[in-house]
């Protein structure tokens, strides 16, 4: 299938400095790619260049085979899109900016009709009759997903969506974005690399103006194998120990860890455990998660 | 079709706002007010005087007959109305920038409004509120000056007033012009204080002043019957080239405006 989105070579600068320096990847049909990066990195940047808010200064974006222009807004037709600080005018009830979104995306009055019902019902604002302007964050953030989604998008494009919510929030809005992921394609920023794990197909680690990686969530698990296994003893002094006895492991803080430990590695330490009798407050297999892997990327 | 579905779609969600906001209803107070004030501040002069006519004669002036006519009335009209005009200003001259520091359009904008449409609408909405306002203000002072006195003693009371209307398009459209580039409310009315400021300056200058937007709000000889419409003809004429060059402007700006 063909891909939704497709950058290459994307560049932006602003004054002296280089937001982005040469931006490639695809995202495409049905999945829910996490793109990810730290504050500043160019996500921002690199999501407006995508609705022609922003002119980058060299490559090109092609949204469901057609190319973005500054300024134009045809392929816009295809995407949703939910900025990071959502603002919608505060007089009118999320039903009214619905009807608001529909009219200019240019759609049929029975048909924004029911799409509201169907969206406000999905992000659960159905039954608010208060008008924008008394909503709470999280609120805002789920009007947003509605508006964007509003027009049957092919790619949902939403800035942030969770950092600023609590929790609860949070999860609401990541479980709203999965189910959206079934029926288009769902492009996200994030800097919360839990949120990534728990929803996403794909990523893209974003690094000083470039993709630094990029690829199947489950791939780039395997890309690295080095699970670890930490042992904390109850009396610190067995620690080294263990240290004599599997000379390729370490000690910090009182904590022993073996890393590169395949399964034979962990059967082998905790017979020793037990063959000496010694109290262990936890043993942990450690896989490697997108945090390991961002800051191996960004060189941290 | 696609501009024009735009423009009414956002026309509506303008006019909504300001009627959600109470704007509408403050300014359909104030534009009756400043209409009622007129001949009511004609009526009361007579009356003012008499009361201050004890201390006035301790000075030495004496009062003998005052006499009030429908030219009281239009003089206040013509001196209360560029007072509205400013109020119109100032509560428009954010219509824009808000909208651009606090991102409401881009949502719009990403589902594919046409930035040309929305500057349209804000513009209608503007000339609409201002239009309709100094309207109500002219009907109420019209009818009330002919009910008192009669306005067939007042000349050209129709066209200085137009003159006067047509000088607050133009800045209406210089609101439009300088928020196409400016990041604040504050900035928008000082281009366009500015764009006064400069018309007065230049006013200064003999000849040029005819030509000027700013000779339209000269009302005191037309009322008179000193001057006719006719000799406003080039001041009409440069106000209406100069408003809708200002709009013209303002579509690549806007177009090329980063947000």
């Amino acid at each position: 299938m063909a891909n939704v989105l497709e950058i290459s070579g994307l560049s932006k600068r602003f004054g002296s400095k280089q937001a982005l320096a040469d931006v490639t990847l695809s995202v495409p049909e049905n999945c829910v790619f996490g793109f990810v990066g730290r504050n500043g990195a160019g996500k921002t940047t690199t999501m407006k260049s995508i609705i022609g808010l922003l002119k980058p200064d060299g490559g090109d974006i092609t949204v469901c085979g057609e190319k973005v222009t500054y300024g134009g807004t045809r392929t816009n037709r295809f995407i949703g899109c939910l900025p990071d600080v959502p603002e919608f005018y505060g007089c009118m009830t999320a039903r009214e900016y619905m009807t608001l979104c529909g009219q200019i995306a240019g759609m049929k009055a029975p048909d924004i009709k029911a799409r509201t019902d169907e969206l406000l019902e999905l992000v659960g604002l159905s039954d608010e009759k208060h008008r924008v302007r008394g909503y709470s964050r999280g609120m805002k953030q789920r009007l947003g997903i509605a508006q964007a989604l509003i027009n049957r998008p092919k790619l949902l494009i939403c800035d942030e969506p969770t950092s600023a919510l609590d929790p609860v929030g949070r999860r609401e809005i990541l479980d709203i974005l999965k189910d959206a992921g079934k029926q288009t394609s769902v492009f996200f920023s994030t800097h919360i690399l839990t949120d990534v794990e728990r929803i996403c197909d794909r990523v893209a680690f974003l690094e000083g103006g470039r993709v630094a990686l990029s690829g199947e969530i489950d791939e780039i698990r395997k890309m690295r194998s080095d699970t670890a296994v930490e042992v904390l003893p109850e009396n610190p002094s067995d620690a080294a120990l263990l240290k004599e006895k599997f000379p390729s492991g370490e000690v910090r803080d009182g904590c022993f860890i073996l890393k590169n430990a395949s399964p034979t590695d962990a059967e082998a330490l905790m017979g020793f455990l037990l063959e000496h009798h010694i109290p262990v407050v936890r043993f942990e297999r450690r896989e490697p998660d997108l945090e390991d892997m961002f800051m191996e990327v960004i060189g941290k | 079709m696609k501009f024009l579905r735009n423009f009414v779609t956002f026309t509506g969600k303008e006019l909504l706002e300001l009627h959600r906001s109470g704007r509408l209803l403050l300014l359909t107070i104030l534009f009756t007010a400043f209409g009622v004030m007129n001949p009511a501040m004609a009526k009361l002069t007579p009356w003012l005087l008499r009361t201050m006519s004890d201390s006035l004669e301790a000075s030495g002036i004496t009062i003998t007959e005052v006499n009030v006519t429908a030219m009281d009335s239009w003089v206040q009209f013509f001196k209360n109305m560029p007072m509205a005009m400013l109020l119109v200003l100032v509560m428009f001259g954010g219509i824009f920038t808000s909208e651009y520091s606090k991102g409401t359009l881009i949502p719009l904008l990403a589902k594919g409004l046409r930035r040309n449409a929305v500057s349209a609408a804000k513009t209608f909405a503007m000339l609409l509120v201002w239009s309709v306002g100094y309207l109500l203000s002219y009907g109420v002072t019209f009818f009330y000056s002919d009910y008192y006195w009669d306005n067939s003693a007042v000349k050209n009371y129709a066209f200085a007033a137009f003159g006067l209307w047509l000088f607050g398009v133009l800045l209406v459209c210089s609101i439009t012009f300088f928020s196409s580039f400016a990041d604040s409310a504050a900035q928008v009315l000082l281009g366009t204080g500015g764009v006064y400021f400069v018309l007065y300056l230049l006013g200064a200058v003999g000849k040029v002043r005819e030509y000027l937007p700013s000779y339209l709000t000269r009302s005191g000889e037309l009322l008179t019957g000193q001057a006719k419409p006719s000799d406003y003809a080039a001041a009409v004429c440069v106000t209406a080239v100069a408003s809708i060059v200002l709009l013209i402007a303002s579509i690549p700006l806007t177009a090329k405006r980063r947000l």
